[in-house]
């Protein structure tokens, strides 16, 4: 079983490590800028870089739609490109559990450099640590992202204005209702799966419509109802939302049901929450509902100059109510 | 909006006559009801009580030292609903006897428990059973399952209650409820149909969407016009006359009735549900020779009121200041279903 399961000496830096990057990593990973030395080099980028890092311990490791492989491109792919920045290289750090099955961690790989050539990202470094049975749970990755901002994109959380459209790119809370399910603490069967996608195409896309497109930001932690909560406060603007137009999944809505959850509080991984001049709002839509990752796109609400800092939602009875304050108390891991 | 939730919505709006007071008995209810708006369409003469369904808010001050007393001097692994562990008792919570070293462990379900008991046979498992004839069942199935395997380390702490005998305790606090939905699909509805018979207390089962509740407000209204005691199901899509047959009887089986403590509501005769007497191995209070123990609740603290319906969350004198959903002084600020946490969270 020693063979196919990685041990203590693949985190030792001998042979056994570059046998460990050799048959996994750089199989999947190999890029001229791939590196055998300390660090990566790269070319010179003309203008200004966006840059950032994200850790990921999802438990389970692996569940319907994806795996922590994939979800690891994803949130980094997905938070360069919130601000306007093309993804152009990452680097990846694993901490890998004693005995953790090789052929899953290819599977993890493999998942990695599929997404990553989606969006025509590089991985140009990594590393990896091995952690003792009990120390860490299965496989962690954190994962580096470089990006070049389009000179045109000029986006950022404190620049939603009254009047500007709230579109949400997809239908709310998979993500966080898949994880929740693959736990299998709550013996609930359904096939819902996540959303996690790389979205770098799908702002590309949207500024083939506009320029003028004042916030985007990925909805992960704590879901669209947190996004929306942040944006309020950095813009110190009140924001309406109508429950009728939010897309919800109906597996998601059902199990929200069961449960008594809020799908705005469920993370996704795959969708964005923009704020944009309602007269482009109509176009953006149309534009993301062409796109592989944002079908279901919506305009669920307005930007208010009154109620600064507050979320109000317009009921299914056509009451006004505000949404609940983020609570903090999530799901444990759900990225 | 659909028509008919535009048709009682004109209802509702449209009351004009004497003021009607009509109790939520349901938990859930209660934050569905916050969570839609429903209270702002009312007009001022109809007042909507949260009442006390919320199974968390109406566990005693001394059940949550009992637990404690289990799980600090006994050395128990306390298995309990999440909510449970912030629930004030009379010196510390549970998370407050965590931090002294107990071993407090959050669970889905009490199977799970059963699970974790017989990973580990080394070390006492106490369930804390808390809830209605809709967790109860659940309850009831962990102890089958341990008495089947045999298991000498795991026990119940009880504390389930009926609903039956609290609408007795709180006949004239209301003009009607609404019936808790998930309650009536296990019991059925005979008895509230026996309160409408007997005692001419009107209320109606409600079910949980927003067209639901509306719906069944509306009904609601309508009725109490006509002046006499009535009763209607208006969550037929799952509330059958009969109930759940299988979960009624594997509670009995398992459990009988029993007096039992309300928070707020003092000793309600025959509203809780212990161990059958062939259980009595699986009963955490025989099992352990728990001495009496009886619980002394914060005397600024007005639940008690509250899910009585004679004051609301915000006329108590802690609510919002000392008392918040991350420092619960009371029961009803901790669980989401509580009404003092449905008025912190959705208050303006």
């Amino acid at each position: 079983m020693s063979n196919n399961t990685v041990n203590l000496a693949h985190g030792a830096g001998g042979k056994q490590t570059s046998e460990l990057i050799e048959k996994v990593f750089k199989a999947h990973f190999d890029s001229p800028e791939f590196t055998a030395d300390d660090a990566a080099v790269l070319p010179a980028v003309d203008g200004k870089l966006a840059m950032t890092t994200d850790g990921f311990i999802v438990s389970p490791w692996e569940f319907n739609g994806g795996n922590i492989g994939k979800l690891s491109i994803c949130g980094t792919v997905n938070d360069l490109s919130c601000m306007g920045a093309k993804p152009l290289y990452m680097t990846c750090a694993f901490v890998i559990e004693e005995g953790f099955p090789l052929d899953k961690l290819e599977e993890i790989a493999a998942a990695m450099e599929k997404t990553a050539a989606e969006v025509g990202v590089k991985i140009v470094a990594g590393d990896t640590k091995v952690a003792g049975k009990g120390q860490c749970d299965g496989v962690f990755i954190t994962t580096t992202g470089v990006g070049r901002i389009m000179e045109k994109a000029h986006t950022s959380g404190s620049l939603a204005k009254p009047g500007d459209a709230v579109i949400v790119t997809g239908d709310v809370g998979r993500h966080g209702c898949t994880i929740l399910l693959a736990r299998g603490e709550y013996g609930i069967e359904s096939d819902v799966d996540t959303d996690c996608a790389p979205l770098w195409h799908t702002v590309e896309s949207m500024y083939e419509v506009t320029d003028d497109i004042h916030v985007i930001r990925d909805a992960t932690r704590g879901g669209v109802g947190t996004v929306l909560y942040e944006i309020a406060g950095q813009s110190n603007i009140g924001i309406r939302i109508k429950r009728e137009d939010i897309p919800v999944d109906e597996r998601v809505k059902g199990v929200c049901g069961m449960l008594g959850l809020e799908p705005l509080y469920l993370a996704c991984e795959g969708r964005l929450v923009i704020f944009a001049p309602a007269d482009k709002a109509e176009a953006l839509v149309a534009k993301l509902r062409e796109g592989k990752y944002s079908a279901n796109a919506a305009i669920i609400g307005t930007v208010t100059a009154e109620n600064a800092g507050k979320v109000v939602m317009e009921t299914e009875i056509g009451t006004q109510t505000l949404l609940p304050q983020p609570k903090g108390e999530l799901l444990p891991r759900i990225c | 909006m659909n028509e008919s939730i535009r048709k009682a919505r004109e209802i509702i709006t449209g009351y004009s006559g004497r003021p009607l007071r009509i109790m939520e008995v349901c938990g859930t209810h209660t934050h569905e009801i916050f969570r839609i708006g429903l209270r702002k369409l009312l007009p001022e003469s109809v007042e909507l009580i949260s009442g006390p369904g919320c199974p968390v808010c109406v566990t005693a001050v001394g059940f949550i030292d009992e637990a404690c007393w289990l799980a600090l001097e006994k050395g128990c692994v306390v298995c309990t609903f999440g909510d449970l562990i912030r629930v004030p008792g009379t010196e510390m919570s549970l998370a407050g006897a965590r931090s002294e070293g107990a071993e407090v462990r959050p669970v889905y379900s009490p199977l799970d428990a059963v699970e974790l008991a017989k990973a580990d046979p080394d070390r006492q498992y106490v369930f804390l059973a808390v809830g209605f004839e809709t967790t109860t069942p659940s309850a009831c199935l962990a102890a089958e399952q341990a008495k089947a395997a045999g298991l000498k380390n795991f026990s119940l702490l009880t504390a389930n209650k009926t609903m039956p005998n609290a609408y007795n305790a709180l006949v004239g606090s209301a003009d009607a409820f609404l019936y808790p939905g998930h309650v009536n699909a296990i019991t059925g509805n005979a008895a509230c149909k026996k309160l409408c018979e007997e005692k001419g207390v009107s209320g109606v089962v409600a079910g949980f969407t927003a067209s639901e509740l509306i719906t069944a407000m509306a009904v609601t209204i309508n009725l109490l016009q006509k002046d006499e005691p009535f009763f209607r199901n208006c969550y037929t899509r799952v509330v059958k006359d009969e109930g759940n047959p299988q979960a009624i009887a594997l509670m009995n089986r398992v459990m009988e009735p029993c007096d039992s403590e309300w928070r707020g509501l003092g000793n309600i005769p025959m509203s809780g549900m212990k161990l059958r007497a062939e259980y009595a191995d699986y009963d955490a209070r025989l099992k352990f020779n728990m001495p009496e123990i009886k619980g002394r609740p914060n005397p600024a603290c007005r639940c008690g009121d509250v899910l009585q319906g004679k004051c609301k969350p915000s006329d108590c004198k802690v609510f919002g200041k000392v008392c918040t959903p991350l420092h619960p002084v009371g029961a009803c600020m901790v669980s989401d279903e509580g009404a003092c946490a449905a008025y912190y969270q959705y208050s303006e």
